[in-house]
């Protein structure tokens, strides 16, 4: 029974980092329409250079957390201006195919950057185990796990009480009567990117705190798809949620059955859940009109 | 230029060309094709030989993403799925090397229906990511497979002996390539002039529309499935064949991305453009890294250290590049030097 809760508790700590990068998912698709094939890769480039930044100015847990958002956004707003802004209008294959361009020179850049060898990202007190209920946790499994409270709470006030939060669903249900109501559709995508790639960010600094950096962060966002699709796409906070449930169960099936399966335990939970609804556990069916 | 000609009957429309300078420029390029493992070294030679198995495979990726708008993250996986075939069938079950190739279009065929089922039901991204699912399942079963995928280790084989050819040498096994190349053009080539191919340009344009005009969704899409992912396993077979090793390792995901590079680059669902777009992608990296030798110094040195990076940021930068500047592709390129070429020294 210990090692069930033990599963469980770690696996919610996983989860929540997919459930931030699920989140970012959710964001652009919801604003723009489109998957951001590039979250993860956006979240392993802020880690890397979160990290850069932590061991030449040594900063301390909180603060580290406060930069990877801050860079995460900056990124996402560059990628966002340079790259997605041209593409405005273009068909959903070609924008797609773009941030898959987008992902792949990300990563290459990391590589080229700062080499294929893994790095210890260090910071005070993230090791401490504490103790809750009779079960040791690690401090940054706690933090994750807060942080991606934090999220949640903040993105249903976001989208629910702001009046970007408001323009965003104005987009995102129609775009081109919200653009006649004066929404600027390309203000409305660069605050999309820039939040999604914050989440991303966030996420990939603390997966590199508590898993160390390796140029396979990056797989962090292939991870978070099941948790976006079982959520549905169009749902920001069920991804978020879903991301936990990805979490615990892939971190089940990696417990008790052999870990090959673990891999690959939260796409074939996708599929099964896709057969049953296309369109996610929380995501709004699709009505087609002619 | 030509002029004063019409077409007159619907059989003429289905042509694949009625021009006798096409005609005669793809017999030129046919005889300079076969001639050529006679007047080329090894090394060009091996390089023309990966040009013409990953045609095979990007043809696979064309008549899905291309003709029926189906969005493919998971072609490795049929890749994958067509070399292991190819390579267990040889080696594990004993058949000769020409069934063992049939099983190599076959049992793709069969996965691809399996992963066709689902998009009946999804829509565009979630198909992408349902084939990308497929994909990473393909190879956690092969790794799971113990003796028999050879897991982590990979299946050793020879070239074969097919049709009593002794494929050995890299001339002989030139020709082969050339010669189910050419077949998958001309199979990929009608099939999209025949009733089927038009029926699944319907399909990419608007499902909804050409389903009211009596376009069976179900049977077209699967079929897309099928004869895409047949290509690509013969493709992966012929890859296994060239590499004389099947493993995990030699089928990354990067494959996937080249291959939708290559349809992109070249111009989505067109056949010339998958031949274009596969020759630029191909000779891409060792252009790049010929003009950095050129350039020398540093840049040479981290050409050598990070190949593999360097390629794949030149893959992105194609795909970002010529979807931003030119989406029409290679294939628009071509169609505006050819205009140039025939108007000359008229603009229009």
């Amino acid at each position: 029974m210990n090692y069930f809760i033990e599963l469980v508790v770690s696996g919610l700590a996983v989860g929540a980092i997919y459930g931030l990068v699920a989140m970012g998912f959710a964001v652009i698709y919801k604003a723009t329409g489109i998957v951001n094939f590039a979250q993860g890769e956006m979240g392993m480039l802020t880690a890397y250079t979160t990290w850069w930044l932590a061991t030449m100015m040594g900063t301390g847990g909180i603060a580290t957390v406060f930069v990877a958002v801050v860079l995460g956004a900056v990124l996402g707003l560059i990628c966002e201006r340079l790259i997605m802004r041209p593409m405005l209008g273009e068909p959903v294959l070609s924008v797609v195919l773009v941030t898959i361009g987008l992902a792949v020179v990300l990563r290459s850049i990391v590589t080229i950057l700062w080499g294929a060898s893994p790095h210890k990202f260090e910071v005070a007190g993230a090791d401490t185990i504490v103790n809750i209920a009779g079960i040791g946790i690690r401090v940054s499994q706690v933090g994750v796990i807060i942080a991606l409270v934090l999220a949640v709470a903040g993105f249903w006030f976001f989208l629910s009480h702001s009046r970007f939060g408001v323009a965003m669903r104005a987009v995102a249900a129609d775009e081109k009567t919200a653009r006649l109501m004066g929404v600027s559709t390309a203000r409305v995508q660069a605050v999309a990117w820039a939040s999604a790639s914050g989440l991303a960010g966030l996420a990939g600094a603390l997966f590199a705190v508590i898993y160390g950096l390796t140029p396979n962060v990056f797989e962090l966002g292939l991870k978070a798809f099941p948790a976006t699709v079982l959520g549905g796409f169009d749902s920001v906070l069920g991804s978020g949620f879903s991301g936990l449930i990805i979490g615990v169960f892939e971190n089940l099936v990696g417990g008790y059955l052999p870990s090959t399966l673990k891999e690959i335990s939260g796409f074939v939970l996708i599929l099964v859940v896709l057969m049953v609804r296309p369109f996610g556990l929380f995501g709004e069916k699709r009505i087609e009109r002619v | 230029m030509r002029s004063g000609y019409y077409k007159q009957r619907y059989s003429e429309l289905l042509v694949l060309t009625d021009s006798p300078a096409v005609k005669a420029w793809t017999v030129a390029l046919l005889a300079a094709l076969v001639a050529a493992p006679l007047l080329l070294g090894s090394f060009v030679l091996s390089y023309m030989t990966i040009i013409l198995f990953t045609l095979v495979g990007v043809l696979g990726l064309t008549v899905l993403t291309g003709f029926t708008g189906l969005i493919s993250l998971g072609h490795v996986g049929f890749l994958m799925l067509g070399a292991y075939a190819y390579a267990i069938g040889v080696t594990r079950l004993g058949l000769p090397p020409e069934l063992a190739l049939m099983l190599s279009a076959v049992v793709p065929a069969v996965c691809g229906l399996v992963v066709g089922i689902p998009s009946l039901r999804l829509h565009g991204l979630y198909l992408a990511i349902t084939t990308l699912a497929f994909s990473h399942i393909v190879t956690a079963s092969i790794l799971a497979g113990g003796k028999f995928t050879g897991a982590g280790r990979g299946i050793m084989i020879e070239r074969p002996k097919m049709f009593g050819i002794d494929l050995s040498g890299d001339r002989a096994f030139y020709c082969f390539c050339l010669v189910m190349c050419v077949l998958a053009v001309l199979v990929t080539l009608n099939f999209r002039r025949s009733y089927i191919g038009r029926a699944l340009l319907a399909i990419r344009d608007n499902d909804i529309a050409a389903r009211t005009m009596g376009i069976n969704l179900v049977r077209f899409k699967l079929l897309a499935f099928l004869v895409s992912a047949a290509l690509t396993g013969v493709a992966g077979a012929m890859m296994g064949m060239y590499l004389s090793i099947v493993s995990v390792e030699s089928f990354p995901f990067l494959l996937s991305i080249e291959a939708l590079a290559i349809v992109i680059v070249g111009g989505l669902g067109s056949v010339l453009g998958a031949v274009l777009g596969t020759i630029f992608i191909v000779t891409l990296p060792e252009m790049f890294s010929a003009l950095m030798a050129v350039l020398g110094g540093r840049l040479q040195d981290l050409m050598t250290t990070s190949a593999h990076e360097i390629k794949s940021v030149l893959y992105g930068l194609a795909i970002i590049g010529f979807l931003r500047f030119d989406p029409r592709g290679l294939r628009g390129i071509w169609h505006d030097l050819r205009h140039v070429w025939v108007l000359w020294p008229l603009r229009y």
